[in-house]
């Protein structure tokens, strides 16, 4: 695993590239999408775990962090959905770079997997494949669910406090920045509406049912261009902390489903 | 605005542990205080909750000082060591490794100072026992024993709290629990008895705690002690440290603050700014030892 920034002067990104243990002719590659806030936190394990296992399996890996978040210079203030679907494309690039891959996957994880679908459709030429795990479905649900969450009572104190006009506005969401842009750009996501420009091989995976699983099950099953799979998995959810670890759980039969089917 | 570069690093006698480095912009800039190294918080990786780390890192580095996050074997993007050490001695023999790595590249000269919250504050104080090239270590949270004053504090706010009093009539409260574990055999007994308190390889808090801080402060290390109301089941006053290690002669080596109206991990932007902020001036300011004066070598790992 080789840590290393890449991108431009003014927008380095933090990426970690995992080489194919074995080298597949042609060669294929991966870039994995990680959510956002404490859900990216959280699940960094079950991310790392899988791209171990994909480089194990013949993919060239790579990881890495939208810039304003993680290793990747910026502040999580300055986050954009716009930005970072820019981030993805970059990554695509880097990665067929690096590995020399002609097939590209990408999987994203809740909100990561939502910006994924949107560079999937938008470039249809550069993303083969696609795996929709825990995707955020509606933007504007999404925000009402993490509103909703009850906080940590140690944060309580601090959820939903008001972020002042002059750093971008909004609130703050779990330790996170929401600020008015990323919030206005969140509610805008719309999975459902993607659906019928979905690349032909795409995996939805989900170890929570949630309400709005059914009408996308429903939408993936009926698509014009031929059914795409909707697995439900249940399992521990990898964004949601568990008390005793501070972190989220490994769900390794659903991560062992997602290397299956990419092959 | 801050200035700063990075670097990710792979660290470590095997190459093994994955990290970033922090450091002042200008190159070229003559480095004369401590390169600061800051440890993994539990098992969160080293951009630290919230991406505290990262924010400490970074202000470090535009004030001068060389900063490494690294993952310590098996968290984060690190591997596993491959020796079997018990977790302890593990992180303690990876943050050798680091240190070894850092002095390799000229940034100990003036010493290192260890930062970390939570299990990072223990690996911090017993690697500071050991290694001489520590110059100072910022402790954030660090489990404390528990001491009368605690007791008092912790049981008085409680018998004053309604939420208390129902869980206790639920039969949810910590002394229904105590109850349930004093007819439960002995294994599960201790296993109650010292929930919370750090894995030591079978040494007692107090003991190894204690045997740390005067170890370090012989050799003039200067500690930043942070607490905050987050963490309750352990501390609940500023002075709990000094009263848990009444043998200690903390002195004027010591900078201990209790932040009453913080979370453990610093939820808040408001939070993290003013923790990055008070680091920074103990940083800028504490009389650091000269390491080269310190003729120990450094420590051998835990077993």
């Amino acid at each position: 695993m080789n840590p290393f920034y890449f991108g431009s002067s003014s927008r380095r990104l933090f990426g970690l590239y995992s080489p194919a243990e074995r080298k597949r002719s042609p060669g294929r590659a991966i870039v994995l999408c990680n959510p956002w806030g404490r859900e990216y936190e959280w699940a960094h394990r079950s991310l790392r775990l899988l791209g171990a296992m994909l480089s194990g399996a013949g993919f060239d890996v790579l990881r890495f962090d939208y810039y304003g978040s993680g290793d990747a210079a910026g502040e999580p203030a300055d986050a954009t959905l716009a930005g970072w679907e820019g981030d993805i494309q970059a990554a695509i690039e880097e990665i067929k770079d690096t590995a020399g891959a002609t097939r590209v996957a990408l999987a994203g994880r809740r909100l990561g997997a939502t910006l994924a679908a949107n560079v999937a459709v938008r470039n249809r030429a550069a993303v083969q494949e696609l795996v929709l795990w825990d995707p955020v479905v509606n933007g504007d649900a999404y925000i009402q669910e993490l509103w909703n969450m009850p906080p940590d009572p140690s944060l309580a104190a601090w959820h939903l406090a008001a972020r002042p006009a002059e750093a971008g506005g909004g609130h703050e969401l779990q330790g996170f920045p929401l600020t008015e842009t990323l919030a206005r750009e969140i509610r805008a996501l719309d999975l459902l509406g993607l659906v019928p420009a979905l690349p032909d091989r795409t995996l939805c995976v989900a170890s929570e049912d949630r309400a709005s699983y059914a009408s996308l099950r429903s939408a993936l099953k009926t698509r014009p261009k031929g059914p795409l799979p909707f697995d439900h998995m249940p399992s521990p959810p990898a964004s949601v902390a568990r008390r005793d670890l501070g972190a989220g759980a490994v769900p390794v039969q659903l991560l062992q489903r997602i290397k299956e089917w990419l092959g | 605005m801050m200035a700063f570069r990075e670097q990710a690093i792979k660290l470590g006698a095997r190459d093994s542990l994955v990290g970033v480095l922090s450091l002042p912009a200008d190159a070229q800039a003559a480095s004369d205080v401590p390169a600061v190294v800051i440890l993994n918080a539990g098992i969160i990786h080293r951009v630290g909750p919230n991406r505290l780390h990262v924010q400490l890192a970074r202000a470090l580095a535009s004030c001068g000082f060389h900063v490494l996050r690294f993952d310590l074997s098996g968290i984060g993007d690190s591997e596993n060591r491959p020796d079997g050490l018990p977790p302890t001695a593990a992180a303690l023999a990876d943050i050798r490794e680091a240190l070894d790595d850092l002095e390799a590249s000229g940034r100990t000269r003036r010493g290192v100072i260890l930062a970390g919250l939570c299990s990072g504050a223990l690996h911090a104080l017993l690697a500071a026992e050991a290694d001489p090239r520590v110059v100072g270590t910022a402790l954030v949270d660090l489990y404390l024993p528990k001491t009368f004053r605690y007791y008092r504090r912790h049981y008085w706010k409680r018998a004053t709290s309604v939420t208390s009093w129902l869980s206790f009539l639920r039969g949810r409260n910590r002394l229904w629990r105590a109850v349930k574990y004093q007819l439960a055999p002995d294994g599960q007994r201790e296993a109650f008895l010292n929930a919370g308190a750090p894995d030591l390889g079978g040494q007692t808090v107090p003991v190894a705690f204690e045997r740390a801080f005067l170890a370090a402060l012989d050799r003039g290390v200067q500690i930043f002690a942070v607490f905050t109301a987050g963490m309750e089941d352990q501390h609940n006053y500023r002075e709990q440290l000094l009263e848990a290690f009444p043998r200690v002669p903390f002195g004027e080596r010591l900078r201990l603050e209790y932040f009453a109206d913080s979370d453990h991990t610093f939820s808040s932007e408001v939070l993290r700014a003013r923790m990055v902020r008070k680091v920074g001036e103990w940083a800028a300011s504490a009389a650091f030892p000269d390491p080269a004066a310190s003729k120990q070598p450094p420590g051998t790992p835990m077993t």
